[in-house]
């Protein structure tokens, strides 16, 4: 039985028409020790039939793990949508759930390059000259999540100077212990700075705000 | 098992003149929604969250909604209500609702993204959950602190909670968290319970919950990550104690989303005043669902509401425009 079924899939056809700009989703994935590296393979290999301006690569973790590195890929199963170049989005664990929402919308905007987000936060994001890196913890269940992934994401793709990752809670324990979340959404700003749930736009500028003061 | 959500946030035209927008994507506006473009009723439903449903998204299981024998998941009710309404041509667009102006002829409902105009207006803003009023209560919201057992109750897997209220909302969710946690207290600040009947029953046979009544939190010791626990105090005999616990969920009730509305529209306590064909006291805009002074705050009377309202609206139009 296919993961996507048929109902979800027309689904997701319609929502990719609007594509335009090939956008390649990159997975990096390893066989051990990764418990939903193999699900989410699967799952994007569905997706990409969905429409032809979709493609996958897959990239065995290990053999790249410096070079991942450097793009701060640092846990799997990690999804990179790229665009005509990386926009600093990615997702971490696999997007089931609402979070599969959070993922159409990444491809959809790398693919169009709109991006809705305020004149004050595109003005912030003109002159932002410092690294922002935005980790928002989720689960699939959580009905309030997805709009704080996609303002991370749209804050990526409008800024050279951020990195925003989806990280699925329950597959990184130790980092949910790390960053104490015991509730999503919650966005970790610069590894030290949280926003807790779905907070609004101005709301999450300002914090980056007051984490770059603070740095 | 893993499902897959496909929700898009759309777009619409700003410069049009809509016959009716609806502000709240719950069961109440949803409804009306699927009634309004059934009418044909150039209609927009303004949700500020990209998931529409409202409470109906916080909820696992909803019993008591007719016409499902079995529980129906709250958040796929929801899902079927939004593309039901969609179905007929309701735009629904995810944008936060920042202000309104209601008084004139044609009311303008202002976004973060974009200004809308409309001839008619049906609020269905619903309600939030009402915060214990702690001190550090929002310091350690989602961090110990919760309000939503579907999204945060898996982090408390095999951890002792507590669960505040007295009502439905507080039973049925203390039920869904008993699967997760390995011990929970239910405290409730009076003795008797207002949950249903079916509810109550539930609860007490139920080996991992304790109950504790007639007292009330009065504060989290929340510093450390572990060994954290809850001040409580006894309302008869004035006794504080403390109860080690990892996490809290409150359900002690809620409150309206009425902030937009308080200079122009009549209100109480916060809720919108309406009459029986849920008419606000400015003309051309009714009020529906959890938002409402005096009304049952379930999933069916929000949706009878939606279909009243929008028939309200609906001969509003044909007899003044
Ligand atoms: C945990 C829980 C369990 C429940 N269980 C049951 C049950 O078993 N059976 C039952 O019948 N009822 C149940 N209820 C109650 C039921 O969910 C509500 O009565 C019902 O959802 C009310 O519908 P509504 O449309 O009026 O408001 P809501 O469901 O509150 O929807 C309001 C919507 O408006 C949106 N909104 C608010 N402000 C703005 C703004 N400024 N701009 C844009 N959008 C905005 C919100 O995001 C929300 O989606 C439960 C509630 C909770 C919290």
């Amino acid at each position: 039985m296919p993961m996507l079924d048929e109902k979800v899939m027309s689904e997701v056809k319609k929502v990719l028409a609007a594509m335009r700009e090939p956008v390649t989703l990159r997975l990096y994935t390893q066989e051990l020790e990764c418990a939903y590296c193999k699900d989410t393979h699967t799952l994007l290999d569905e997706l990409v039939e969905a429409n032809p301006l979709l493609k996958l690569e897959v990239i065995k973790f290990d053999e790249v793990k410096e070079d991942a590195a450097k793009e701060g890929i640092d846990k799997l199963p990690a999804i990179v949508v790229v665009g005509e170049r990386d926009y600093g989005i990615r997702f971490y664990g696999i997007p089931a759930g609402y979070e599969f929402s959070a993922l159409l919308n990444a491809i959809l905007m790398v693919s169009t390059k709109i991006v809705k987000l305020t004149d004050e936060t595109k003005e912030f994001l003109a002159k932002l000259d410092k690294p922002v890196h935005l980790q928002v913890y989720v689960t699939p269940t959580c009905p309030y999540c997805p709009p704080s992934v996609i303002l991370a994401h749209q804050l990526a793709m409008a800024s050279k100077m951020v990195r925003a990752d989806m990280v699925e809670a329950s597959e990184f324990p130790h980092l949910v212990q790390k960053y104490s979340v015991q509730g999503v959404p919650r966005t970790v700003i610069n590894e030290k700075w949280f926003v807790e749930g779905a907070a609004p736009e101005a709301m999450v500028i300002a914090k980056i705000k007051e984490a770059l003061l603070d740095a | 098992m893993l499902d897959f959500n496909v929700l898009i946030p759309e777009t619409a035209e700003p410069d049009k003149l809509w016959d009716l927008i609806i502000l709240g994507g719950g069961p109440a506006g949803l409804t009306a929604g699927i009634y309004a473009a059934r009418y044909k009723l150039e209609t927009l439903l303004l949700e500020k969250s990209i998931v529409s449903g409202g409470q109906l998204t916080a909820t696992q299981w909803i019993e008591n909604y007719p016409g499902f024998r079995e529980p129906v998941l709250g958040k796929k009710l929801a899902a079927d209500m939004e593309a039901q309404a969609k179905h007929f041509g309701l735009k629904v667009i995810s944008e936060n609702v920042q202000s309104v102006n209601l008084a004139d002829e044609i009311k303008e409902i202002e976004t973060d993204y974009a200004k809308y105009q409309a001839k008619t207006v049906i609020i269905a803003t619903g309600s939030s959950p009402r915060r214990l009023g702690l001190s550090d209560e929002q310091k350690y919201a989602g961090n110990g602190v919760s309000y939503c057992s579907t999204c945060d109750a898996p982090f408390f897997k095999d951890k002792v909670v507590a669960v505040v209220g007295g009502g439905n909302t507080a039973f049925e969710e203390a039920l869904f968290i008993t699967k997760y946690a390995s011990q929970l207290y239910l405290i409730h600040r009076r003795e008797e319970f207002t949950a249903d009947r079916i509810f109550q029953d539930k609860v007490f046979a139920e080996p991992n919950i304790k109950i504790i009544t007639n007292s009330v939190v009065t504060g989290l010791n929340f510093d450390l990550q572990v060994g954290r626990s809850l001040n409580l105090q006894n309302t008869i005999s004035k006794e504080s104690s403390e109860l080690e616990v990892d996490g809290i969920f409150i359900f002690i009730g809620n409150l309206p989303n009425t902030a937009l509305f308080t200079q122009q529209l009549e209100l109480d306590e916060g809720y919108v005043v309406t009459n029986r064909k849920y008419e606000t006291n400015q003309k051309g805009v009714w009020a529906i669902g959890d938002v409402q002074k005096g009304v049952l705050r379930q999933v069916a009377t929000a949706v009878g509401d939606g279909a009243g309202a929008a028939h309200q609206v609906n001969k509003y139009l044909v007899e003044n425009h």
